[in-house]
Order: structure tokens, then sequence, then C-alpha cells
């Protein structure tokens, strides 16, 4: 035999998967002409399909030394550095193929793709749209044009490039589970599920498409739903790195941060140098209260490579934010907006750390984002959209502001499954679960520790602005809004399980609560929860924590709902979109809290009024003290110099030294806000 | 849990396990029931559960188990394998060749699938374009699925390549449907489609009732069939072929001993032993009373086997590739099947849609052969 017919013979072997004759063909050749590129070449291919990819890259840079090397070898060998991570030794060597032949299809694909990685979107096309004119039905060709305009934000485009690649060949994973991801963009949640569907049913093993599917439910706040996607990857490749940073940020949603720091960690752990896994591990730092860590994990993340670096760099700002660094925040997002001029959420974030004049340009340049169709990703026009309405309020312009707020709530809307009878019906079952002859039966139960302090109400009602005051003080520790008290209750329904509740049913919840407490190890004779819905759950509290001090915040009813109805909340609110139901929800808070005025004990249990404490914070605040049975400590009335991280929709707000402008300024909303005022009853 | 209730979780699980492991089914399904009657466990608790099932003739119950679980964990392979033989099993064609194509998803198959370059054909025509079909692994399957050669020809359109092991070679050579027959590790010429002999009926399509497909589709060699009817012409009829054991895997509990088949010794037949392998042994120390002709080693491959079964009356055989061979070959065949015998042979029928001649005579008893050769000495009785 020929050394021709050894090297041709082996390459048929391998085309036909009897890889040990090929392979044995190949190191007879190699024993009497060592380096020959072909079969250099070939090895590289088996050692890829073998899923060798350091050993191929190594064949197949041999195999491109020769003086003879085809264009097909150098295409080969820029998609295996692609697969690598090593996009410029990639370019290159695209490039040098697409010089030896034009009119390859293959390598002006490979090129595209390496491109699009880099951010080279505009070249990227010229690449791709060449490919698919000269071989108009390359399926894989379609897709990666579908994935460039994708990542130009030109979403239509890309639906119609990923649907032309199904027409071609409609057993095309790939291609469905990007559409999966596209449908999402565009806010079609059934859709993103089923084409993640379709795409694991053509190949069980196509992992993308479980994290798209994942991404699906958690736009919509399935959460859930999302996790158990992730776990179902998980459960069958265990070391997935996406996967794992995937389901850590899952579970900081879930409020679950230690969990999700662990998973974080083992993501990077698996994939160090990625940009995806960093971001995640540095989100679930800050969850745990890490910032200094979050930080430079941030910092890491976005000079890693493929990263996602805008997300990475919104992350951080919001941070800054949270922790009270606004400036920098603020500078942060104006560095995305060099770069990305069309980063909604750094236009969002920006719009809530200022107060906009009506000469502010970035009004006219969201309008324009919105307007001119150049934001077509669901998420990104919703947070326009509030942005906006937040931009015309601060300017006075309450037409424009409503036609915004009215547009995005109903966006918001259209993502949540809320039902408002159900909810209302909900909450007067927890009165009746939780009569006075309920608390005859069960008091006597409990735990006797007085350090809880719970802070509930309507959110917007000044529960940060309370929490802040109270944690000022230097024996009382501010834990934000705790989940503990719910993850007390156990799995069992609630209220109905409470109607055969006994008092070492209480015990137990007491016990479990200031056990979650503990573990925040904070040496404060006071700690203060400031969960808002917990006064759902204000029954509870007096009969598992009795010593337990109960604030109630309250505020104009008008002003609270406004106030709701023109945030973007980053937890799940599911009653804020709509102001009917905002105001019917708020009219069975009301009567809610009635009764719990009724049954709850008077010494535990204080109503504080939001325009009192603005007009007179001072004496509001010593009787908040007091009731606390803590001594009087000036600090309290510095409460914006405290360094402590907020987390809720208040944040810029409480850094600021007590302010007047929110009593009231519904009154200017009026014409507005018909649908609230109506179900409200406020006939004003 | 406290230590207290972890100990005793472990102590059921070990007693589970060797429920399990000896047969104990319905014990090891009430005590699943037990720890799932909250309508939640873990996915390995539920495999466990379909598999008790699936070992008491619980087909449907073990598939919806499956395919309940298949909704949380879709890419597990070894389960879409599992819910495979359930839908074949119960003659759901459609979505069982589905599911089979992932049998090389399983963690000891994972090794073995070949990479093959070219795309997989999918039933479309692809007139005078070269299809290389390759057999997989036992010789059962091969004579099983060789039948699906001439329509795959048909459909396709196609210069069929057939590459299939040496021992079975020579049978493909008399089929129609096949153009070239080559090898493994031979080169076979150039094509630009391929397919799996056990992915043709996801291919073509193959539901139930288009069962058997094609009868009789092998054929003996005439000169060995000369050779052998000499070779048996001084025999008194019927001549009765015997294979009582097989390689124990998968099924280890397919198998029997000559030994056990005594009893058949007073019916007025001539028993030809063709057993192959380890077994063959036994046929030179034959039980008392049962007096077999040891043909073992003067049989030299499957064409020998075929040749005989051509002769031979009738073949009494396990699941094993000689009673497939006799079943293609269009011949009287009667299969001893184990209590939960292979999806191919679906439940409790006795006689088998793929082929014809067969009659299944099936353990009542998970391991018993007992009343299974009782019941095969009858029927030789009245024969």
């Amino acid at each position: 035999m020929s050394i021709e017919q050894a090297i041709s013979t082996a390459y048929a072997h391998w085309n036909v998967g009897q890889i040990n004759q090929a392979e044995v063909l190949c190191q007879k050749v190699l024993a009497v002409w060592p380096e020959q590129p072909d079969v250099l070449h070939l090895l590289g291919l088996m050692s890829h399909n073998c899923n060798n990819l350091d050993l191929a890259i190594d064949y197949l840079r041999r195999a491109c030394l020769s003086p003879q090397t085809p264009a097909l070898y150098l295409s080969n060998l820029a998609e295996m550095c692609r697969q690598k991570g090593l996009l410029e030794e990639g370019e290159k060597a695209a490039r040098r193929a697409v010089t030896l032949d034009m009119v390859s299809t293959g390598a002006w694909n490979n090129l595209g793709i390496i491109l699009q990685e880099m951010g080279r979107y505009e070249e990227a096309l010229m690449c791709l749209e060449r490919v698919v004119n000269l071989k108009p039905n390359y399926a894989e060709a379609h897709n990666n044009l579908g994935n460039t305009f994708r990542q130009m934000g030109d979403l239509k485009k890309a639906l119609d490039c990923y649907k032309r690649a199904i027409v071609i060949n409609s057993d095309y994973p790939e291609a469905h589970s990007n559409l999966s991801n596209l449908y999402k963009d565009l806010g079609d949640r059934q859709q993103a599920i089923e084409e993640a569907n379709r795409a694991i049913e053509i190949n069980p093993s196509f992992f993308d498409a479980y994290i798209n599917a994942a991404a699906a439910e958690s736009a919509w706040g399935h959460h859930e739903a999302a996790l158990q996607w992730l776990n179902a990857l998980l459960g069958v490749a265990p070391n997935h790195a996406a996967a794992m940073a995937n389901k850590a940020l899952t579970l900081i949603k879930l409020r679950h941060p230690e969990d999700a720091l662990q998973t974080a960690q083992q993501a990077v752990f698996m994939a160090p140098e990625n940009g995806g896994t960093l971001d995640a591990l540095a989100q679930a730092l800050q969850a745990c209260g890490n910032y200094e860590e979050a930080l430079s994990t941030y910092d890491k993340a976005a000079e890693a490579k493929g990263a996602t670096a805008f997300q990475t760099l919104n992350n951080k700002g919001t941070m800054l934010m949270e922790t009270g660094k606004k400036d920098e925040a603020i500078r942060v997002f104006q560095e995305i907006l060099t770069l990305n001029p069309r980063s909604a959420t750094a236009l969002f974030h920006l719009a809530d750390a200022k107060i906009f004049k009506a000469d502010d340009p970035d009004i006219s340049r969201m309008e324009n984002l919105l307007e001119k169709g150049h934001i077509q990703h669901y998420g990104d026009r919703l947070s326009l959209h509030f942005a906006l309405g937040k931009a015309w309020l601060d300017v006075g312009n309450h037409e424009r502001a409503f036609h915004y707020l009215d547009a995005g709530n109903r966006l918001k809307r259209a993502q949540i499954a809320y039902d408002p009878d159900a909810t209302h019906q909900w909450m007067n079952s927890i009165a009746d679960t939780f009569s006075e002859t309920h608390f005859q039966q069960n008091r006597g139960g409990g735990i006797s520790s007085d350090r809880p302090i719970f802070i509930i109400g309507m959110p917007r009602s000044g529960t940060t602005l309370v929490e802040q005051i109270i944690a000022s003080h230097p024996d009382a520790w501010g834990a934000g809004e705790l989940t503990a008290l719910c993850d007390s209750l156990g799995t069992s329904a609630f209220p109905q399980y409470f109607s055969q509740a006994t008092p070492e049913d209480y015990s137990r919840i007491g016990n479990t609560y200031t056990a979650l407490i503990d573990k925040l190890a904070k040496p404060h004779r006071r700690i203060v929860d400031k969960m808002p819905a917990n006064f759902l759950y204000a029954g509870v509290i007096a009969l598992a924590l009795p010593q337990a001090r109960i604030i109630h915040c309250r505020r104009d009813p008008v002003d609270t709902c406004l106030s709701c109805y023109t945030k973007l909340f980053t937890a799940e609110q599911q009653f804020t979109y709509d102001q009917k139901e905002l105001g019917q929800f708020y009219k069975a808070y009301e009567k809610l809290m009635a009764h719990w005025r009724h049954v709850l004990p008077v010494d535990r249990f204080l109503e504080v009024n939001y325009e009192d404490i603005v007009a007179n914070l001072e004496t509001e605040s010593q009787r908040l003290i007091d009731f606390c049975g803590l001594p009087w400590d000036e600090c309290c009335l510095e409460f914006h110099k405290l360094t402590r991280p907020i987390k809720t929709a208040s944040a810029n707000q409480v850094r600021e030294p007590v302010y007047q402008r929110s009593v009231g300024r519904w009154k200017a909303s009026a014409p507005y806000l018909k649908d609230l005022l109506q179900a409200l009853g406020n006939a004003s | 849990m406290n230590p207290d209730t972890m100990k005793l979780a472990q102590q059921s699980e070990q007693d589970l396990d060797i429920l399990i492991k000896e047969g104990h089914f319905p014990e090891a399904e009430v005590a699943l029931r037990q720890t799932l009657s909250q309508g939640t466990g873990p996915i390995a608790t539920w495999k466990m559960l379909a598999h008790v099932l699936w070992h008491q003739k619980k087909f449907e119950e073990a598939r919806d188990i499956r395919l309940m679980l298949l909704k949380n964990v879709p890419g597990d392979l070894p389960l879409r394998f599992d819910i495979a033989e359930s839908c074949l099993m119960l003659g759901d064609f459609d979505r069982g060749w589905r599911e089979y194509r992932h049998r090389y998803g399983l963690p000891h198959t994972k090794k073995i699938e070949r990479r093959v370059q070219l795309p997989r054909w999918n039933g479309q025509r692809i007139e005078g374009q070269t299809l290389l079909i390759h057999d997989e692994q036992g010789h059962g399957d091969t004579f099983q699925f060789m039948r699906l050669l001439p329509l795959a020809k048909e459909r396709s359109g196609a210069i069929i390549v057939f590459e299939v092991s040496p021992e079975v070679l020579p049978l493909a050579q008399r089929m129609p449907g096949i153009d070239i027959i080559t090898q493994p590790g031979m080169l076979p010429p150039p094509g630009q489609y391929h397919c799996e002999l056990m992915s043709l009926p996801m291919a073509l399509g193959l539901t139930f009732s288009d069962l058997p497909v094609s009868t009789s589709y092998l054929t003996p060699d005439t000169l060995k069939l000369e050779k052998w009817q000499q070779r048996l012409a001084a025999l008194p009829h019927p001549l009765v072929a015997l294979v009582w054991g097989g390689r124990p895997t998968p099924y280890p509990d397919r198998s029997m001993s000559l030994e056990q088949l005594a009893p058949l010794g007073d019916a007025k037949a001539t028993f030809l032993s063709i057993q192959k392998g380890p077994h063959a042994e036994q046929a030179k120390n034959p039980p008392e009373g049962l007096s077999v002709i040891n043909l073992d080693e003067e049989i030299k491959d499957f064409d020998d086997t075929a040749a005989i079964l051509c002769v031979a009356d009738l073949l009494i055989s396990i699941d094993s590739a000689p009673l497939h061979l006799g079943g293609a070959l269009g011949r009287p065949a009667w299969g001893m099947l184990m209590h939960v015998a292979d999806w191919r042979w679906f439940p409790d029928r006795d006689d088998s849609p793929w082929y014809p001649s067969l009659r299944l005579f099936r353990q009542t008893k998970r391991k018993v052969w007992t009343d299974v050769v009782e019941r095969v000495r009858a029927a030789l009785q009245s024969l």
C-alpha cells in the first residue's frame, strides 16, 4: 500500500466508524513520514470526536504547519480553538482559511462565530451573510446569524433566522433551543418552554435547552420550576458549570443565599475563568452580605473571557447602590452606557439613582429606544417604561409619566399569574383562623425571647425608614427582609393547618425562628426583621414569640399604592401592577390589620404613621426606641449615615435625610389614578 | 433526619435490596409504596418501584411511572431505555423505537457506540446512493431484524451495504435486498448514509401491525442441507433439536440445564443437541432416560445450525439465537421463556407476531422450569 493509499484508507475507515483501523494506518504513515499533515488532521478529528479537545488542537496546529495546508484544516483548527475559548488564534486560522479558499462556507461560518464571540457583530454579520448567500440551505449558518442578530438586539431578525434554520432542518436542537431563549426575551413564555422541550425531545442530552427553559421560568418568577429544570440537568451532568451557576442565581431568588454560595463556588471550581460562573459567585457573595469579596469577584468576572460583561457591570452597580455608594454606582452605569448606549438595565438603574430635570437628555434617549423599536427585549422594554415613568414624575409631567407607568405595569402584569379573589379569600381565612378563641386556647405556648422586632405593613409604607431608625441604635441589628418566619412555618398549608394548632406547635415555630436568627451571629439585643409581608403572619408571631415586638407601618393609602405602582420590584410582588387589584389588595390588608389590632396584645404591637415620622422625626423615633425597650440614642436621628446595605426598592430614599416631598404626593396624580381611587373607595 | 430515623432508613434500604435481589417483588412493592405514600420521593426509589412492578408483569404501571419520572429528568438516558423496553413490550412501537435510539446512552454501552461520520438514514428516499447498515451485538437480534433489509432497500432506493459478523454472513448472502456484504473492520465501499440494524425499525416507522413483515427470509445452504439430510437420514422421526443454555448476560435466568429437560425423554422422539458454547458440555452426560445425539462438534457455524433446523421436525429452545434462527427460517420451534421475558416476546401470549412458526411456553413462576418442561412434554406427546 502506498502512503497515499494508506491515508485515504484511514480516512475511509474513520468515516464509517472503524476508528481502530484508522488509527493503526495513521501510526504506520507517521512512522515513515513524521508530521504528515493529512494524518495529523485526521488524528485531530478523531481526538475531537472522542472529546479530547486539547489533543485535537495540538494535532491540528501541527497539521497546519505544512506549506500545503488546505483551507479545511485551518477552518477546523479555528472552530476547535473557538470551542477552547482561544478566540485570537481561532480568528487567525479562520482568516488564513478564507484567504486560501474564498468560497469555503465552512471557513466563513467559523470565522463568523469567532467574531461574534469577540463581540465584533458587524464583521460577524458580513461573514455569515456571505455564507448563507453561497449556501442558502446551510441551517447552522442561519442559526449563527440568528445568534449574531440577537446579540445586536435585533430580536425580530434573529427570530426569522432561527425559524429559517428550522425550516431547513426541523430536527436541529440548537436552533430550537436558541428560539426558546429568544421567545423568552420577546416575552412569550409558553413558546419559550415549548421550544426548549422540542430541543430536548430531539436530543435529551442537549444541555443548553435545559438552561434556557430554566431562564424562561425564572423570567416569569417561577423559580421553583427553574430549579427543577436545572436539577434535571445536574442529575445527568453533575459537573455542568453553567447549570450550577444558574442554580446559584435561582437559589438567591428563592432566598437561600448560603446554598447559593456553595453552588456558585462549585461552579467556579469547575470553570474558574468563566465570566458567567464568576458573576454567579459574586451575586451569591453579595446575597450573603460579603460585599468586599463580591466586588472583587464582579471585577474579575467583567474581565474574564466570554463574560456577559454588561450584565456583570450592571450587577456591580446595583450592589454599589445597595451599599450606599451611589456615586460609584452612577459611574458604573455611565461606563456601561458609553460601551453600550442601548443598555436598558443601566438606564433603569441610573433613573432610580437620580432626580430628573426636564432637559435631561436621558429622557429622550430612553423614549427613542422604546419608540423607534431599538429595544425589542421584553424585560428591557419593561424597565424602560418604569424608568420613564419615574423620570416624568420627577419632572412633574404626570400625563407622560402615567402613559409609561400604565404601559409598564400592563407589561409586567402580563407576566404574572395572580388571582385577586383567591388572595382576598385567603386573607379573610387568616383572620377567621386566628380568632380571639384561638388566641385564648394557645396562650402559654411559644418562646419567650424578646430579641425579634418585626416591622410589617404594605410595601412602600416606610418600613425601610423605620428599620433604619431602629437599626441605627447600637443595640439593634437590622437584618433586612428575612424569610425566616415563613421558613419556620414548615410546608403545611397556611392558615388551614393552624386551626388545629396547639401551644406546642407554636413553641416549635418559635424555636425554629430563633434558631434561624441565631445563625445571623449578631451580638445585638434586638434583631429587626422587616419583611413587610409578615403582616399576614402577625397572629403566628404573637403566639410563637409572645415577647417579640411588632411594629406596623402605616401611610396614606393612596400614597402607598401610588408608590407601589411606580415601582418595578425585584422580588415578586404580584398585586401592585394593576390599579384596581392594588386598591383591592389594600382594602383586604386594611381589614386584616383591623383584626390584628383587635386581637394582638397592646404592649407588643405598635402602629406608626409615616407622615408623623416625617413631620416629627425626633418624637416618633423616641417612641419607636422606647417601644423596643432600648435606651434613647442620638444615633437614631442620623440613620441616613448608616452604611448597612439596603436591598429593597427604597434604597436611594433612606440614604437621604427625611424628606417630605412624598407626603400627599398623589394629589397631583389624581386624574390618572381613577381605578385605584375607586377600588380604595376614596372619593376625594 | 435524626440519627435514629436515618439508621432505620438505611436498614430498610438494605432490606429492600435483599428483597429485590432474592426476587420477593410483591414484598418489595409494599415497602416501596409505603415509602412513596406521600406521592413524592427520590427518583431512585420510583425507579425501583417501576423495576419491581415490571418483574410482576405490571408493565403498564411500570411504564407510567417511568414516563412520569421522565418529565423530571428528560436527560436520563438509562430511563429512556427502560421506557423504550416498556413501550415495545406493550406494542407501542412508535414511542418505543424513538426511545430505543438511546440504547447507547447506558453506562455499559456508551463506550461501544460506533462513531460513524456519515449521516444516519431516517427512512427518506436516497435513490442510487449508498446506505451502510451494520449489525450490533447479539446474533439473535441480527436474525430477527434482518427481515427489514429488503424493506429498507425498497424504501430508500439505495445500494444496500450490510456489514455483518462473519458467523451470520453466509446467511445474509442468500438474502434478497442486500447489494454488498462486508464484515466488521473491513473497509466497506464509500457510502453516503448509515443506519444501525436496530435503528431500521425507527427509520422505517415499523408498527406492531406490520409484523411479521416477512417470513422464511433466511434460507439454508443447499450443500449443507444435503449433508445434514444424509447425516440425520437414519434417525427415527420426529427429530427434535434442543438448546438449553445461553450467555449469562444480560439474562442469567433464561438458561436452564439439560438435566431439567429429562422429563422429555419418554416422548417418542430423537433428540439432537445443537447446543454450542460452554453449556454444550452437558450433552456429553445427558440425564438418565433422555438420549441425546450431541452435534456440538459437527456444527461449525450458523449455516450448519440452519441446515439442521431445516431437517429437524422441531426445535425446543430457550430464548437464544437458534430460536430466532428457527423462526427466521420459518421452521417449527418452541421457545421456553423465563417468567418476565424480553420485550420482543410481548406479555403472556403463546405465539409470536414476529415468527408465525413459533410457539411459546412461559414460566409461571420465576426461575421455575418444571411446569414449563411438563407442558412441553405434553405438547410433544400430542404431536
